[in-house]
């Protein structure tokens, strides 16, 4: 049988991630365009953040920086056939983005405690600041987490032979957008309503 | 393929820092007490710049085919400047009434 070569010169799974990660940034911009017409459109908006919540979701965002940077040593290692480096790097990649979800949920927890709830401000402002960011911060913490289960998946299957250093780079690939779009999360739902 | 032409891992990591100095950046802005919209619009700014540079380099769409670029990233523009045109029409279901 003939088969075509693909004019992008990547493989199909690779291709099937980029038109994933296209639809996956509509959502996140419906999500994050809504929430921005709420906020400049609310004559009173909530600005729970004190200056320890910036500085804890700066930690958030070098974390995450940083995973991309291990995403990227795990992905070469691969492609170099070194098995044991790619899995040390995508065991970083996971911790990392443990991490990163851990400091997340502090934040929710924090958020929680002082009154803050999905349909209900404290402070007296405008309520949707709840709907909006939880909604939008869990839809990215749902992402992370997804990320490091299929992370756990991808590493255990390279290591056995399963998989091969194009199943790492695609991963890497969803990685890398689930810190793309935290570039946008932090400074919309965090510095837009720092104290 | 995207394995052909790679910067050396220490320039990812310069890359790296490079976006924590814009995100620095943002949150200085932020302790500026700028109007709403003008805060927001500068943010908006720096984090796409941030992202152009995460989708060029971390996502190492620079090393690939420029056809994959044009096919994927004018049309997703499009897509999203016509989400953002779109969303305060929506307003207008507020006023909308069926007819008695």
């Amino acid at each position: 049988m003939l088969m075509e070569s693909s004019p992008y010169g990547i493989e199909k799974k690779k291709l099937g991630m980029w038109v994933f990660i296209i639809s996956d940034a509509c959502t996140f911009a419906a999500f994050l365009f809504a929430y921005g017409y709420m906020r400049v459109g609310a004559p009173v908006w909530g600005t729970p953040f004190e200056f320890s919540s910036i500085l804890n979701g700066m930690l958030m965002t070098a974390v995450l920086l940083s995973s991309s940077l291990t995403m990227l040593a795990a992905v070469r290692a691969a492609q170099a056939g070194t098995k044991a480096s790619a899995n040390k790097w995508l065991g970083v990649t996971m911790l990392l983005g443990a991490i990163f979800a851990a400091l997340h949920l502090r934040e929710w927890f924090k958020l929680i405690g002082e009154g803050w709830r999905l349909f209900y401000n404290p402070t007296g402002g405008a309520a949707q600041f709840g709907a909006t960011f939880f909604s939008v911060t869990g839809l990215h913490l749902t992402h992370v987490v997804t990320g490091v289960i299929a992370l756990g998946f991808i590493a255990r299957g390279y290591n056995q032979g399963r998989y091969d250093e194009s199943h790492v780079e695609t991963a890497g690939l969803y990685w890398h957008f689930v810190d793309l779009v935290w570039m946008f999360v932090f400074p919309l739902m965090y510095l837009m309503n720092a104290q | 393929m995207s394995t052909t032409r790679q910067l050396a891992m220490s320039s990812y990591v310069g890359i790296g820092v490079g976006l924590m100095v814009i995100v620095c950046i943002e949150v200085i802005l932020t302790y500026q007490h700028l109007p709403t919209r003008t805060l927001l619009f500068s943010l908006l700014c720096l984090a796409s710049l941030e992202g152009f540079v995460a989708i060029m380099y971390l996502m190492q769409v620079k090393y690939e085919r420029p056809i994959l670029f044009w096919t994927i990233f004018p049309v997703t523009l499009f897509v999203l400047i016509f989400l953002n045109y779109l969303w305060p029409d929506a307003f207008r279901m507020f006023n909308m009434r069926l007819l008695q």
